[in-house]
């Protein structure tokens, strides 16, 4: 299986009086997607680049599927690796579905293989076959051209994709529903998957894991979203994970999992619909002026249950 | 000039339409018939009549459309390669020096190189044709590097993270998405090609330069204004014509 293991792996450029990334050590389980978050120019996409060696580490060893990265030519080994940049980078030149096809023309696949994977893939990704194969990128919204993105890096079904930002560059509706369809994509999917970002929500929202990274790719803490915002290590991440990680640790409770009692049809309590979280309860609550809320599936969720969430570990 | 060139070429990678400009070939076709009406007005002496003889005006033409021909040729050949081998990492620091050399080609008198040339080497077409190719390379060379040049580096980015190779970057990327910034090149050299193809008459190379030269030497006006209408013509028309074949070569999509 695809797990990835970084063994630490040092980049040091030359005539640079400190390394760019320093002695990273990471495991990322295979089927895991794993965020990097950390301020602009801490490393975090070096460390990702160095995994389809779009840059070579100095020192240390980067273990794909238990195989060393180096020992793997890099354009075969970059096949294999689904990639998606912030900037998109959709060849303009080339329909949406060549641009899909690209990496299985690489590969060798047959025309009409990877025009079949093409028009499978666009569904995949909500976009219309018949509608968008021809089209050229520019003809295409940001956040469609973002999905062609997606939909171009899992072309050749790669166990492992890299993700730099890929939804950096879009505006917030978009962008939440990009995060929200890739969600539903990856549970799906389960790919292995190195998601970078800046942004701490972004990194809460989708990642399995989420490794913080401080200067140099120092990895300041690597847990589950739950842990990071219950328990931070240090200042840093208690810093970076901002105000309010209470209600942020809400929003990971799906509302379904939470405890209710029977519901009463008749009692009229505001209703919350299907896939929200504890927090859209607690939202629900203050914004009625309630001490209990209906949860869709008929049950009666209470203030008291919503505030012993968090139990044992709220760190205090 | 360079400038120009390149919003030119930026201009017109904005435009989708693909139509064709059909005003410039119904000006020329109709300066060619006031042309021809004018001097069907004149008076025609019998040096005048040898010279404007129908024979006289096709040789004329001729010989400038082949002058131009294979002059524009030798540049593309010439200049694509040397211009896409100056973007590649290992050959970077040549650019200047190389680039020196095309601007001193482009920037030295014409009639001054030709008669160096034709005094060290002999007079004829082919000393016309080394003229011709030093003078217009630059377009097409300085054109096919900022071609490249001007390629997204998120799109390199994306292709390397795929696995494309150098070669497949290159021939698939970087060579299309240049397209339409080196034709912009080449029509410039086309133009200049028919330019200065006049001086090719003083080595006896032919072309219309005959014409406007023995129009200056003999006096006459009708031939004077023949020579030079008909140059004229030649380079707008070639112009137009290459602007035709850049939007069929131009991938879509761009």
């Amino acid at each position: 299986m695809s797990d990835i293991k970084l063994v630490n792996v040092t980049k040091q450029y030359d005539g640079q009086p400190l390394p760019a990334v320093d002695g990273v050590t990471l495991d990322i389980a295979a089927g895991e997607l794993v965020v990097f978050v950390g301020p602009s120019g801490c490393g975090k996409t070096t460390t990702m680049k160095m995994i389809n060696r779009l840059i070579e580490p100095t020192s240390g060893r980067i273990l794909l599927g238990g195989t060393d990265v180096m020992s793997i030519e890099p354009n075969e080994l970059r096949r294999h690796i689904g990639y998606v940049i912030q900037q998109i980078g959709l060849f303009p030149h080339m329909t949406i579905s060549e641009n899909i096809q690209l990496v299985p023309g690489l590969l060798g696949w047959d025309k009409t293989r990877s025009r079949r994977r093409a028009d499978e893939l666009l569904e995949l990704v909500g976009l219309d076959p018949v509608a968008y194969r021809d089209r050229y990128p520019r003809q295409l919204s940001g956040g469609q051209q973002q999905r062609v993105g997606v939909a171009r890096a899992l072309a050749a079904d790669p166990p492992v994709m890299l993700m730099d930002e890929p939804f950096g560059a879009t505006d917030p509706i978009t962008r939440e529903r990009l995060q929200n369809e890739f969600l539903r994509l990856q549970a799906e999917l389960r790919k292995t998957i190195v998601f970078v970002t800046h942004d701490f929500d972004e990194a809460v929202k989708l990642g399995d894991r989420i490794a913080v990274l401080e200067e140099r790719s120092r990895i300041a803490q690597y847990d589950t979203p739950e842990r990071i915002l219950a328990t931070p290590a240090d200042d840093y991440v208690a810093s970076f994970a901002g105000s309010a990680t209470a209600i942020k640790r809400l929003a990971l409770i799906p509302a379904e999992r939470l405890p209710g009692k029977p519901l009463n049809v008749a009692n009229g309590l505001p209703t919350l619909d299907k896939g929200g979280s504890a927090r859209d309860v607690l939202d629900l609550m203050i914004r009625w002026g309630t001490a209990q809320v209906a949860v869709d599936g008929g049950k009666a969720v209470d203030f008291e249950t919503i505030c012993g969430l968090l139990g044992d570990d709220h760190g205090r | 000039m360079a400038v120009d060139t390149l919003s030119g070429a930026f201009g017109g990678a904005t435009r989708k339409s693909r139509s064709y400009n059909l005003g410039t070939p119904l000006v020329l076709a109709a300066a060619l018939v006031l042309l021809y009406l004018w001097l069907s007005t004149q008076q025609l002496d019998s040096m005048e009549a040898r010279v404007l003889s129908a024979a006289s005006i096709r040789d004329a033409t001729l010989a400038h459309l082949t002058l131009t021909a294979i002059s524009t040729s030798i540049v593309v050949v010439i200049a694509i390669p040397i211009g896409v081998l100056l973007t590649r990492p290992f050959a970077r620091w040549l650019t200047p020096w190389v680039m020196a050399v095309a601007n001193v080609g482009q920037a030295a008198p014409a009639l001054g190189v030709l008669v160096l040339l034709s005094i060290l080497f002999g007079i004829g077409t082919k000393i016309a044709i080394v003229t011709l190719v030093f003078h217009a390379t630059l377009p097409v060379l300085r054109n096919t590097i900022a071609g490249i040049q001007q390629v997204d580096s998120a799109l390199l980015e994306a292709g390397r993270g795929m696995g494309m190779s150098r070669r497949q970057i290159l021939r698939r990327l970087e060579l299309p998405l240049a397209v339409p910034v080196v034709m912009a090149g080449l029509r410039t050299t086309i133009v200049i090609c028919v330019g200065i193809a006049t001086v090719a008459t003083f080595i006896n190379a032919g072309g219309l330069g005959d014409i406007v030269v023995a129009g200056i030497k003999l006096q006459r006006t009708s031939i004077l204004v023949t020579g030079g209408v008909l140059t004229a013509v030649i380079a707008l028309g070639l112009d137009w014509l290459a602007g035709l074949a850049e939007k069929y070569v131009r991938p879509q999509g761009i």
